[in-house]
């Protein structure tokens, strides 16, 4: 389904030369469609979307744009929230949801080999379809791909037993803008030959190599899963439960808090019949061996009341914590209902300080006259502070770049970072040497060259 | 702290893009597309065609992607819910121009099935973003010719009374007890359905609506319908509902179209149309709309019968009308339904658009072809004997779509499969082993 066929120009004929015409897009309407991810406020229009089938395609796309100096914006689903995909210095978005076939899932080896246009979730389901459990789990998952995972190395509502993707990946086949074709680990839990590639381009946010195959490991799915819910005067009170719930010695798979306006906007859409009337919510949860999760979910729930939580109530089957998760998925989407513009930020603290933290943001934000809900994987310190305001209120938007680069910078102060799971992207980049120092980006700089010597591979983000 | 430092995003110029190295090769096209950052989320005057706070509400967080039948066909951000709205805030916003060909081909791509908005966190209606879409990319001699045929001809009661008569309908105004004789075809009114039916004869008016498609196309729905709830009234010189103009293009139509015959109708108006259904529950109020499944449960009306096929509890599969799922999430009551009298098979991809959407078939054959395909080879793999619709663009589609494939499999509306539960019950007939035949054929 391609609309203006013959565009003028020859950078549509040589794409279309390579890939096929009807994979490629030079019209308006998709150029505007592409200009975009689910960041707000960031667009840039690229010259022209290819739809590569496969990885020689991608591979002469690259070697064509390296040789004449195209910048090449890779895409999965466009999901992050760091304007990683916003190609800012126009050139290719090379959009990869024609990969999008699962390989092999081996129960023998516990992994899985997928294209990487593969959803995340339909990741997960193919594994557990053979008893196998992908446990990295954004709140993307119906969305994102796993090669924008790999890329952005995403987090998720696991993350504080299982980790992030990261953990998770064993090996990839990714393509240099030069055009060659490397594999990096491959299918073995260990091996240790050579720089660790695999970890270096997994987080490397589109700007060393195009991800075209990923192998992850998958662990036995757990035999039961269980979730529940305790309630909070204050998000700073669920806060110093957290920290409780870990120190007394249990390490649930979710932990996960939602401040009261995220608790009504979620409830707003799921309609799950949450106390809207709670000041914060903490949502838990564990798997494991039959009858271990109820020890575990008895056990935090105990010391979350002993923390001060009016009520505590645990999940009575799993469709009630599969839908107590979804919810909780949801939550930036949901909060927009609140105003029309919501920017979502991403900082993470040691755990023992996220008390501290949510004490800053809430000083912030009344600082600078603003709405911002916080929500996040309270078990791995990682929060999302997110502001809803009015987009057509200049001021109050000023105002909010300015609470946010305080955000960061007490989120470094607090020995944490800023970013724990989305990335740097386009939007962060401003305060990348703020954490990781000068030597260190100009090292990541040099690493770019070496991958990318004509520096076309998404301009404007990490290396650049 | 760093507070003094240019702010890191701001709503007009995002990001001083770099220029690109080089000039890019070979598009030495004057107008063409510029890199560099474009205004953001439309602000100020648009232009005028949406809803401002309908526009604003998305955040472009994709949850929607996966639900939409045309992004699944062709994996492109514009064919997405998405993207579409991507489109009409540049529509909006001037950036891109209101013949853009694109714009035209997205409005019309799009099925309009509305399995985005039931995803959607934020609550974007997109349905009403669509109707406002269309009202303003399909104007006059833009409006497909199809369309237009179609809008002018239900448009016109005789015309639509012309087809009540060339095909024999429920009659108007008549009850089956009251000397009306139903179809020859149809199934009678059980002994065991009757007195209850009697029993419980609301106190408020009830009236049947006769959608365009189905008083061509389907009489026999109706038909059955008079024989499950005598009750229901069918009020004579009924129009068209609105819902074929809301969703091409003229809302203005299709609002008007639905208040007169929420005038004509009077008290609950029950349909056998989910595409219908919405479109009226939308502009009368979720009140007086009552989809068939969803009035039988409401008036406790117990499904009697079981359909049979060679002696063994019928296979029955159902196909969710996008509208009556999405729009009005009525999903529970015509599953139970069928599984009162037969056999319920639940289809993996039973909420999925059939690929009929109103016109869309006719407008866009291709595409409507591809949409059902999956659906097809999903009915065939659940080894079903029928499989049931809840609207009748769905009903006609499925219908083609099986004959094409030479399946065994029959379509039937929900309203056809009670009556022949009921039927097969009283006629003692053991069902609907021999004759698997559309059951309306011997009346027409
Ligand atoms: C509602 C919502 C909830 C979210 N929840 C989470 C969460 O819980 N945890 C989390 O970590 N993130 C979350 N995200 C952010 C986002 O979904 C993740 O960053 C996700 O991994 C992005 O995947 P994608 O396929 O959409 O990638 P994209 O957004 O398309 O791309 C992201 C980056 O990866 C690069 N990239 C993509 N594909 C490839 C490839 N094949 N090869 C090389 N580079 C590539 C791009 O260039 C870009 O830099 C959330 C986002 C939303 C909107
Ligand atoms: S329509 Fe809803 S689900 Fe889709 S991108 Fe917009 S906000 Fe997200
Ligand atoms: S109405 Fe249907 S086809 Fe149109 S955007 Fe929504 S999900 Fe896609």
């Amino acid at each position: 389904m391609t609309v203006g066929t013959d565009p003028p120009g020859s950078l549509a004929d040589d794409l279309a030369g390579l890939v096929g015409r009807e994979h490629v897009r030079v019209d308006d309407g998709a150029l505007t469609a592409y200009a975009r991810d689910a960041t707000p406020l960031y667009t840039a229009r690229p010259h022209a979307v290819v739809l590569p089938g496969s990885t020689d395609e991608v591979a002469a796309v690259l070697r064509y744009a390296t040789d004449r100096g195209v910048p090449v914006v890779p895409r999965g689903a466009g999901s992050n929230l760091c304007a990683a995909t916003v190609p800012l210095s126009g050139g290719i978005v090379m959009a990869l949801t024609r990969l999008n076939r699962v390989l092999e899932v081996s129960p023998a080896e516990l992994l899985a080999r997928v294209q990487t246009g593969v959803t995340t979730a339909a990741l997960s389901d193919a594994a557990a379809r053979q008893g196998l459990l992908y446990a990295p789990d954004p709140g993307s998952r119906t969305v994102s791909t796993v090669g924008g995972n790999v890329a952005t190395c995403a987090g998720g509502l696991r993350g504080l037993k299982y980790g992030v993707t990261r953990n998770h990946v064993l090996g990839l086949e990714a393509v240099l803008p030069t055009g060659e074709v490397v594999r990096t680990g491959g299918r073995l839990w260990k091996d240790v030959a050579g720089y660790d590639l695999t970890r270096l381009l997994t987080g490397s946010e589109g700007t060393l190599a195009v991800i075209t195959e990923v192998t992850v490991g998958l662990l036995p799915a757990p035999e039961e899963t269980g979730t529940g819910v305790a309630y909070f005067d204050s998000l700073a009170d669920a806060s110093r439960a957290v920290a409780a719930v870990i120190a007394s010695g249990v390490l649930p798979a979710t932990l996960e808090f939602l401040d009261r306006k995220c608790v009504v906007a979620v409830e707003e859409f799921a309609g799950l019949g949450l106390r809207r009337d709670a000041g914060a919510l903490l949502l838990f949860g564990d798997d494991g061996p039959t009858g271990a999760v109820a020890g575990t979910l008895a056990r935090i729930g105990e010391v979350c009341a002993d923390a001060g939580s009016p009520e505590v109530t645990l999940a009575e089957d799993v469709a009630r914590s599969e839908a107590l998760l979804a919810a909780r998925r949801c939550s930036l989407p949901a909060l927009s209902r609140l105003a029309p513009l919501t920017i979502l930020e991403d900082a993470t603290v040691p755990r023992h300080r996220l008390a501290e933290m949510v004490d800053r943001i809430d000083d912030i934000a009344a600082r600078h006259d603003l709405m911002i809900a916080t929500f996040g994987h309270a078990g791995d310190g990682n929060l999302h502070p997110t502001c809803v305001l009015d987009p057509d209120d200049g001021a109050a938007v000023e105002r909010s770049h300015k609470a946010f680069a305080e955000i960061f910078a007490a989120a470094i102060e607090l020995d944490g970072t800023i970013t724990g799971e989305h990335g740097v992207g386009a939007a962060k980049l401003p305060y990348l040497a703020d954490r990781i120092g000068n030597d260190q980006v100009a090292l990541l700089r040099r690493i770019k060259r070496a991958f990318d010597p004509a520096g076309i591979l998404n301009p404007g983000k990490l290396g650049s | 702290m760093t507070t003094d430092r240019p702010s890191h995003r701001s709503p007009r110029e995002p990001v001083a893009p770099a220029a690109p190295r080089k000039p890019t090769p070979g598009s030495g096209r004057e107008s063409g597309p510029t890199p560099g950052p474009t205004p953001g989320p439309a602000s100020g005057p648009g232009l005028g065609v949406f809803d401002k706070d309908l526009l604003d509400r998305c955040i472009s967080c994709g949850f929607c992607l996966p639900a939409c039948p045309t992004y699944t066909l062709t994996g492109q951000e514009p064919s997405s819910p998405r993207g579409r709205i991507t489109l009409m805030r540049a529509l909006e916003s001037g950036d891109l121009a209101p013949d853009d060909p694109t714009l035209a081909e997205e409005s019309s791509f799009c099925l309009g099935c509305r399995a985005c908005e039931p995803v959607c966190p934020a609550g974007v209606r997109y349905g009403a973003l669509l109707e406002q879409w269309r009202d303003h990319q399909w104007r006059g001699r833009d409006r497909p010719l199809i369309a237009r045929l179609l809008m002018a001809l239900v448009s016109r009661p005789a015309l639509l009374r012309l087809q009540g008569l060339v095909r024999r309908h429920a009659r108007p105004g008549r009850r089956p007890g009251a000397g009306a004789r139903a179809g020859t075809g149809a199934p009678q009114a059980t002994r065991r359905d009757a007195p209850e039916a009697a029993s419980s004869r609301p106190a408020e008016p009830v009236s049947l609506m006769l959608g365009c498609v189905e008083r061509g196309l389907y009489p026999a729905v109706s038909r059955a319908v008079r024989t499950l709830r005598p009750e229901v009234d069918v009020p004579p010189g009924q129009g068209c509902c609105g819902a074929l103009h809301a969703h091409n293009g003229d809302s203005a139509a299709g609002a008007e179209l639905a208040h007169a015959l929420g005038e004509r109708l009077p008290g609950t108006i029950v349909t056998t149309a989910g595409g219908c259904a919405a479109h009226l529950a939308h502009h009368l109020g979720r009140g007086r709309v009552r989809e068939l499944s969803e009035y039988l449960e409401l008036t406790g009306h117990r499904p009697a019968g079981r359909v049979t096929v060679d002696g063994r509890p019928a296979r029955v599969a159902l196909q969710d009308s996008c509208h009556l799922r999405n729009g009005l999430g009525v999903t529970r009551p015509p599953r139970e339904a069928i599984a009162a009298v037969a056999e319920y098979v639940e289809l993996p991809n039973a909420g999925d658009c059939c690929g009929a959407a109103g016109t869309y078939s006719m407008l866009r054959p291709a595409d409507s072809r591809a949409v059902l395909a999956p659906k097809l080879a999903a009915i065939e793999a659940a080894d079903v004997d029928y499989v049931v619709a809840v609207n009748p663009g769905c009903l006609r589609q499925l219908r083609q779509g099986l004959r094409r494939g030479g399946s065994r499999v029959r379509a039937l509306h929900l309203a056809e499969l009670l009556a022949l539960a009921a039927a097969g019950e009283a006629g003692g007939s053991g069902g609907a082993g021999k004759d698997r035949g559309e059951p309306e054929a011997p009346a027409d």
